[in-house]
């Protein structure tokens, strides 16, 4: 395989799945916060 | 009676029901042959150019304007542009009803090939004969198409959660877990270099192609569903402080991120099995059906192990379609409920119609081609609205009020209503004039007019006229019948 394609392939790759993976990693982080602050303010 | 509104059990209920909506064949079939026609690397710049300055923002709009009129398609227009608008909502929900009629086919030859290649295999055969005697059989598709419809109808009687909620959690991590297989498949196939090469190589020349941009829009637009009213009619069933943006980006980037799997398991095997690179563009250029039903079974007979992968391949494919057809009969199902029809019997009247009006696409390729023509154009046309309606509203409001609401994780800043109000307007502008222009010089130049053509100009703007005429003139009943369905609703 060429140089170039690897360096595109993982540039291409890497921003869709890792874009994927970041914002996916971001909900559950967000949902967490959320569960936490609405435990504290029930108790 | 009333009925208790559903709500999705969770956040990810409603993302995995949003990735199953999006990620359709158009993902495994369209998806490859596009990127590989349009120069690989080269498509894929603008392709994911356009998944954030058309296809985002779209979503966004859809989900945020479901939420706030808990009403389908319809209702939804009447709800943020007033009801002098009903029938732009109307021409929405008719576009996408198009084209579940005929997906129900797709879905259905999916079916079938995957229970075919299950059973007695698809190896030996003629596969160019045996994809023209079985679409001209009639009785094969048409009860194939009749399998999906009602296996459709049946998940979606069961409601949100029992029924989308439950297939979408086990279909979309399946379909996921299938494209991985294949796509590890595929590359370690002798050869399959030559297929990433051509994928991910990037020509800069290419970009001064005014084909590959469009190539590249057209491809978003179709592929993550946005604009079609869809996510609209999901979003009825989103909790009222769920977060509208986060989800918009993860269900574009979950869409792309699923083609891209497809393409690396389809061209590396398209060109690892290949007798040589020209003969492996020659089957990407075989269009949909022909790449999907005849060329891919043909390699997988090449393959060690092929009839195994071949079957994998066609559940992958099933499991997609299936999985937006689903998505589409619930867009059908909610505009009756919304003019005061329980679930139940919505479902039927949808689940009959679609069955019917689906049988000549099943019978008649012809048919099939003119009305995958006329309402895939159409799509661009629904996005159009879906921007239109929040111009109407005035964009700024419209973000301010609806989307950046109590409970998002991200807040949508001054591009989104500049991209709503600016860019998707010269967007749809220009992708129509592109496929009309494409259509008078290229697709049927000798009758641009004709309106008994399959891919002009002329049958399309007659059933879109037909159609919006039509919409136009019942306009106050529309608005009448759609209002009543609110007390049997529980809203």
């Amino acid at each position: 395989m060429e140089l170039n394609t690897i360096v595109t392939m993982v540039l291409f790759l890497g921003f869709v799945w890792g874009g994927f993976a970041f914002t996916l990693r971001m909900a559950v982080k967000k949902n967490e916060e959320k569960k936490r602050l609405s435990g504290e303010s029930d108790g | 009676m009333s009925e208790q509104r559903e709500i999705f059990s969770s956040r990810w209920a409603l993302i995995l029901a949003s990735l199953g909506m999006a990620i359709g064949a158009g993902n495994i079939w369209r998806f490859p042959r596009i990127a590989a026609e349009n120069g690989g690397g080269s498509f894929l710049i603008p392709w994911i150019v356009f998944l954030f300055l058309w296809s985002i923002p779209l979503i966004i709009a859809e989900y945020a304007m479901g939420r706030k009129s808990r009403k389908g398609v319809i209702g939804s227009f009447i709800a943020i542009m007033g009801p002098k608008f009903a029938w732009m909502g109307a021409f929405v929900a008719f576009c996408t009803m198009g084209i579940m009629f005929y997906y129900s086919v797709v879905t259905g030859w999916s079916i079938r090939y995957f229970y075919t290649s299950l059973t007695s295999g698809l190896a030996g055969l003629d596969h160019a004969a045996e994809w023209s005697r079985y679409t001209s059989s009639g009785y094969g598709p048409v009860f194939f198409h009749f399998l999906a419809m009602s296996i459709g109808a049946f998940v979606i009687h069961r409601g949100v959660r029992g029924g989308i909620e439950k297939v979408n959690k086990v279909v979309v991590p399946l379909l996921f877990l299938l494209l991985i297989i294949a796509a590890v498949r595929a590359l370690t196939l002798p050869g399959a270099a030559e297929g990433l090469n051509y994928l991910f190589s990037v020509d800069f020349e290419k970009l001064k192609d005014h084909r590959v941009w469009l190539e590249g829009l057209s491809q978003s637009a179709w592929s993550t569903g946005a604009g079609w009213g869809l996510l609209m009619t999901y979003a009825i069933y989103m909790d009222k402080k769920e977060d509208i943006v986060l989800n918009s980006v993860i269900a574009g980037f979950g869409n792309n991120a699923a083609s891209l799997l497809a393409g690396l398991a389809v061209i590396p095997t398209v060109f690892a099995l290949s007798a040589s690179a020209s003969v492996a563009m020659d089957s990407l250029g075989a269009g949909n059906t022909g790449l999907t039903f005849i060329v891919i079974p043909q390699l997988f007979e090449k393959m060690p192990g092929g009839a195994i992968f071949e079957t994998l391949f066609f559940l992958a494919l099933s499991l997609a379609a299936f999985s937006s057809l689903l998505a589409m009969i619930e867009l059908s199902t909610r505009i009756f409920m919304d003019m005061g029809m329980n679930r139940k019997k919505a479902i039927k009247v949808v689940g009959v119609t679609g069955f019917l009006l689906g049988i000549p696409s099943a019978v008649w390729l012809g048919f099939f081609n003119n009305q995958d023509w006329v309402w895939g154009i159409g799509l661009m046309v629904s996005g159009l609205f879906v921007a239109l309606a929040v111009i109407k509203y005035g964009a700024d409001k419209f973000r301010k009020e609806l989307v950046n609401v109590e409970g998002n994780d991200i807040q949508a800043g001054r591009w989104f209503s500049i991209i709503i109000k600016w860019l998707i307007p010269i967007e749809f502008a220009v992708m129509l004039g592109w496929w009309f222009w494409r259509s008078a010089t290229e697709f049927d130049p000798d009758a641009i007019w004709n309106p008994f053509h399959t891919y002009n100009i002329g049958t399309t703007l007659l059933q879109w006229g037909v159609v919006i005429t039509f919409f136009i003139v019942f306009n106050k009943m529309l608005v009448k019948m759609t209002s009543n369905g609110e007390s049997q609703d529980g809203a």
